[in-house]
């Protein structure tokens, strides 16, 4: 069906004897924000591995824009156009804010070692082109400030932000956030909330993100995919899935499911 | 070679390596214990081994002269090995190894690789001072006899081994109980006692374990205070085996005794035992491969000689970490993104 | 040119112009009398004192900081450029003229310099420890060290009674293997870049790979075989006119072995990675050692021939060195001229696409990947390029000594290279150089004159001799760094300030005169500084 950005069927992985992901069907529209998500160890992280190459399906196909993606290296699935962030930040700490941006442009240049070491002029159009690439990302992340600093030393907050940063510098269609706002404080995440919109609008990037901040996902995300021990148990709108039985019943346990679950920002916390 | 012949040949073949086998799978419990707990390669516990094996020789040197049993001369050597040996090495992870706790990987991994080779030099001069370089053992009288010779009644076990044509000697016997002896109280120690649940709780989740009030610290110490003693033994063992040792003679058991952790399934102990053995065996055979040249009519493998037999160790490494790297008994770590 | 963009150390630094001149001139005046050996002969008992070797390691290490204080030191830009120049290409050789032993080793620190250059990228840059780096320097002796002796006749000689069934025919083979194998290799890691690898792809490219060691080994052994019969015309080995070509080829061959040996262990981690080189190592000295036919064993192979280059020679004759010397001086030129393109390649590696790769692996490598950058491709780079390095000096080793054995090929010596690395500074340019000088003295000069000095000592047994502490030495060095300075003693300063500039004037400064070791680096020491999170730099995976 066009119109989806990616489509994953029948996605499986077994580690040993546990299924991790079970059978997970998921169909992300182009240029939406869609939420995956599911109590801890519900396999949220691992279904994005498996998106990004990181572990390879046991069974199950994943398409980009019609093209498979299954058994490609992460970073063949980062040239393909997915970009993502990680849950615990992975900076590269002995770098500045703007090389760790210029890595992210890596798989988009194409000097390679020769015209390194001769300095042709492919090498100096592609390094220019990447400081360039730097700074409009930060500028749009809001950044610019911390241009030349070590990654390491930025607030945490605004780490997040610079791997948001990174991530985009890769050109891709669709970003996977991984709790972009664990560990931010409410302004944080109004923040984080609007420049996420920002990302499809002015960007026209397809937005993926799994969180915890409930708040968070049911005002931004057009579509919620459910997971819950590796099985999807129910996806739909926001309002949809919130007021689904099985999916208070994953969160609070059963019994638990006529309390209002709305209006618990973190459920499980 | 006829038939008749050969079946005994590889008999002490395959039980010479088995002898050996049980060399390395000591030394290796040292290394694979370290790094369950640390996630380390410890390069220094190859001199910790040569430590023992030098402190072996020095109970033994000091005690020739002595009319004594010669078991319990081996014991005192033992005992004095394990102790200096296991004590070096907890005194090698406090000063070298526990500043650097957090560190990225490679700057332990180098400083160990540093005291493997500061050790290897204090122990020459030590040694060097006294005028000696390659230390030979003087065994007590009746060790290096052969086990069941002919003017020794054999019964059991003894009598089955020469009754397939295997020779050995009294100290290869000793070599082997000793080590299951060592087995049988380290697995008595890792899984009976509240020390060894602690340590294991420390291997899996420093963190976790700590939360659970135990001191990780401590129990580091205590892995390599035990991982120092079994090198100790294993480096008795080991002079008694080859009769000499110098200051540079650990690196090749060493990596040897390495690799068959890594064989095994690096911090599984059974794994250790089960992979020393393996090479054990699988050495002894490389370096016998000629035979095998004659059977087969290749005229080549007679160059494999004994100087390639330490490298079977190597290509196994290489072989076992490009297809199983999680190696026979190991648990598969997925790394957490 | 140089200078100029060099970053002022410290604003409140005092200018040491003068004292830098004044350092070069002292220290050259005693370099050059203590190596004249008909002065210090006129010069009685201060003579003697002179020619002590402790007191010659030292002349020559204070010397050798002339280079490094033009580096550090806030001073004039023509004094710096007169100081670094004028030691590198006046006095050392004016100092060697009157004692070879100098000449000899200002090429061993240059050659050392080198590979802790090749082995920086690949444990500085790429984070990934090698130990058996050194084989890549043996690929370089050997290569030329076979064909450039007499050892080449002996083996020309052996294939000519062992022809077994080649011909001309089977050169045909082994080249159009080569080629049809090598081909698809190409074809078939183009047709994996943008899908997923099937098992028939995975397989055909091992078979290809098979193919291709397959292909070399039947050309080699077709050409060795048809080339036989001229075995008497070689018998010392192919003209030295083939020097120069098989300069081109040590550097093809070891990043060859470069990427046959990092295919299957990159794959590893750190620790694994590391244990895996350290066998590799060993099992190239093994090979050393027992193929006997090629590498003539534990007896090494020697005489082995360097370049002849006439208008060089009548250069050299004309200011004055022995013709024995020759081979000597114009190694050093040649040394001199390599380091500064080694360096300036390191430099511009540094700073491009594929330097960033290596340090973000370094940094973090599911990151790295997760950013597109593909992991096996950017290590192997870092393994061949590092070994490529070491394939050239060691061509040049071979030509300097005159004579290789396993020996020269041992654990030790990756061990000293890693030390030099971790004493300089992983990552940085002008410490890994300093590291290399400061070890090769120590292990060279400073040890061998303890052990001579001490060697009628009575109560210091022959066993014990401090001589031979070269294991002590490098050990300590690796624990006291990474213990108490993990970031080495020139730390690189993470390329910040440059980074300012947001010209392309940057890559001037690694144009810089080849013989000017540290100024050609733009890397900027300034003293007391160390980025907070310097011990990260060593980081692989965590």
């Amino acid at each position: 069906m066009s119109g989806n950005i990616l489509e994953v069927a029948g996605v499986t992985k077994v580690f040993g004897g546990l299924t991790a992901v079970n059978d997970v069907t998921m169909n992300i529209p182009e240029r939406s924000i869609v939420s995956v998500i599911g109590p801890n160890g519900a396999g949220k992280t691992t279904f994005f591995n498996m998106i990004t190459g990181i572990y390879e399906p046991t069974r199950g196909t994943i398409r980009l824009a019609g093209r498979e993606l299954v058994g490609l290296r992460p970073d063949q699935v980062t040239e393909a156009g997915i970009a993502r962030t990680f849950q615990n930040i992975r900076l590269f700490s002995t770098m500045t804010s703007e090389e760790n941006i210029m890595v992210g442009r890596h798989s988009r240049l194409k000097s390679g070692f020769l015209d390194a070491v001769l300095r042709t002029k492919k090498f100096h159009d592609g390094e220019q082109e990447a400081r360039d690439a730097a700074r409009i990302m930060l500028d749009f992340v809001g950044l610019g400030k911390w241009r030349s600093e070590l990654a390491t030393n930025l607030p945490y907050g605004d780490q997040r932000k610079l791997e948001i940063a990174r991530a985009l510098a890769t050109t891709p269609k669709l970003i996977l956030l991984d709790e972009p706002a664990a560990g931010m404080n409410p302004r944080e995440t109004e923040d984080l909330k609007a420049l996420i919109r920002r990302v499809r609008d002015e960007l026209g990037v397809t937005v993926c993100l799994i969180e915890h901040d409930m708040r968070l996902v049911m005002t931004l995300s057009e579509h919620i995919t459910v997971l819950d021990y590796g099985t999807k148990i129910a996806e739909g709108k926001p309002h949809q899935v919130r007021n689904d039985p099985r999916v208070m019943e994953a969160y609070l346990g059963r019994g638990a499911a006529a309390g209002d679950y709305g209006k618990e920002e973190r459920p499980h916390a | 070679m006829e038939l008749s012949t050969l079946l005994p040949f590889l008999a002490n073949v395959i039980v010479g390596g088995l002898v050996l086998g049980f060399v390395y799978a000591i030394i290796a419990l040292g290394y694979t214990m370290v790094y369950g707990v640390l996630q380390l390669i410890n390069f220094a516990h190859s001199e910790v081994f040569v430590t023992g094996a030098v402190v072996g020789f020095e109970v033994f040197r000091v005690l020739a002269p002595v009319s004594m049993n010669g078991y319990l001369k081996l014991l005192i050597a033992l005992l004095a090995a394990m102790t200096i040996s296991g004590l070096l090495n907890v005194i090698i992870e406090r000063l070298a190894y526990r500043p650097l706790r957090g560190a990225p990987k490679l700057v332990p991994l180098i400083t160990a690789i540093g005291v493997s080779l500061i050790l290897q030099d204090v122990l020459r001069v030590i040694e060097g001072f006294q005028g000696r370089f390659d230390l030979t053992y003087t065994l007590p009288t009746g060790f290096a006899a052969p086990f069941c010779g002919p003017e020794s009644s054999c019964v059991g076990f003894g009598k089955f081994l020469t009754g397939i044509g295997v020779s050995l000697q009294l100290k290869d016997v000793i070599l082997i109980v000793v080590s299951l002896l060592s087995l049988a109280v380290l697995n008595y120690i890792v899984n009976r006692t509240r020390m060894g649940k602690a340590i294991r709780a420390v291997a899996q989740d420093r963190v976790t374990a700590g939360l659970m009030g135990i001191d990780g610290n401590r129990m580091i110490s205590a892995t390599f205070l035990i991982g120092g003693a079994l090198g100790g033994i294993s480096g008795v063992l080991f002079g008694m085996k080859f009769g000499t040792v110098n200051a540079y003679s650990g690196f090749i058991p060493g990596v040897t005794a390495f690799t068959a952790a890594v064989l095994g399934g690096i911090g599984s102990i059974p794994g250790a035992v089960l992979g020393g053995l393996l090479l054990g065996v699988l050495e002894k055979l490389i370096g016998v491969s000629n035979v095998f040249g004659e059977l087969l009519g290749i005229k080549n493998l007679a160059v494999i000689d004994d100087s390639y037999s330490k490298l079977g160790a190597f290509i196994a490494l290489v072989l076992i970490l490009i297809f199983k790297p999680t190696g026979l008994l190991g648990k598969s770590n997925v790394e957490k993104v | 040119m140089t200078a100029a963009l060099q970053q002022k150390p410290r604003a409140s630094a005092p200018d040491r112009t003068i004292l830098l001149v004044l350092f070069f001139i002292v220290t050259s005046a005693f370099l050059l009398v203590s190596h004249n050996g008909d002065l210090l002969g006129q010069m009685g008992p201060v003579g003697t004192a002179l020619k002590n070797p402790i007191v010659e390691a030292l002349m020559v290490s204070l010397f050798l900081a002339n280079i490094l204080f033009a580096y550090l030191w806030k001073a004039a830009p023509w004094a710096r450029a007169l100081v670094s120049v004028g030691s590198l290409l006046f006095v050392l050789p004016a100092a060697g003229r009157e004692d070879t032993s100098l000449l000899d080793l200002s090429i061993q620190i240059m050659i050392f310099a080198a590979l802790a250059l090749g082995l920086n990228i690949v444990v500085g840059l790429a984070g990934l420890l090698d130990l058996g780096y050194v084989a890549f320097f043996a690929v370089g002796a050997y290569t030329w060290g076979i064909v450039g002796s007499p050892r080449f006749a002996e083996i020309l000689k052996y294939f000519g009674e062992n022809p077994g069934g080649t011909n001309s025919g089977t050169l045909a083979i082994g080249l159009v293997l080569t080629a049809v194998t090598a081909a698809s290799m190409l074809y078939i890691s183009r047709l994996t870049a943008r899908t997923a690898p099937t098992a028939a792809t995975t397989w055909s490219f091992r078979l290809a790979s098979v193919g291709v060691v397959a292909g070399v080994i039947l050309t080699v052994r077709a050409l060795l075989v048809l080339l036989a019969p001229q075995a008497d015309g070689l018998a010392n080995g192919l003209n030295a006119g083939f020097f120069w070509l098989f300069l081109a080829l040590s550097i093809f061959a070891a990043a060859a072995v470069g990427v046959l040996i990092g295919l299957p262990v990159l794959k590893l981690k750190g620790d694994y990675l590391a244990i895996i080189t350290l066998g590799l190592g060993e099992v190239i000295r093994v090979l050393a050692n027992n193929l006997d036919l090629y590498s003539a064993g534990s007896q090494g192979i020697t005489p082995i021939k360097s370049a002849s280059v006439p208008w060089f020679d009548a250069a050299a004759g004309a200011l004055g060195f022995a013709p024995d010397q020759y081979y000597l001086l114009f190694l050093y030129a040649l040394v001199l001229v390599m380091i500064g393109l080694i360096l300036t390649v390191n430099v511009r590696l540094d700073r491009s696409r594929i330097g960033r790769a290596w340090i973000a692996i370094r940094d973090d490598e599911v990151a790295a990947q997760a950013m597109g950058v593909p992991l096996m491709q950017t290590k192997l780079i870092a393994f061949a390029t590092g070994a490529s390095f070491a394939g050239v000096m060691g061509m040049i080793f071979a030509a300097k000594q005159q004579f290789i054995s396993p020996e020269s090929f041992v654990l030790n010596q990756s061990i000293a290279i890693l030390s030099m690395v971790i004493l300089g500074g992983m990552g940085s340019f002008p410490g890994v150089i300093l590291g290399a000088a400061v070890v090769t003295l120590l292990n060279l000069r400073i040890l061998p004159g303890l052990g001579e000095a001490t060697a009628n000592i009575s109560w210091i047994p022959q066993q014990a001799n401090p001589g031979q502490l070269q294991r002590l030495i490098f050990g300590a060095i690796l624990v006291a760094m990474m213990l108490l300075r993990p970031e080495g003693l020139l730390p690189n300063r993470r390329r910040q300030l440059e980074l300012h500039h947001d010209d392309n004037q940057e890559d001037e400064s690694a144009q810089g005169n080849a013989g000017a070791l540290g100024t050609a680096s733009g890397d900027v020491y300034s003293a007391g500084y160390a980025p907070a999170k310097e011990d990260d730099k060593a980081g692989g995976s965590r």
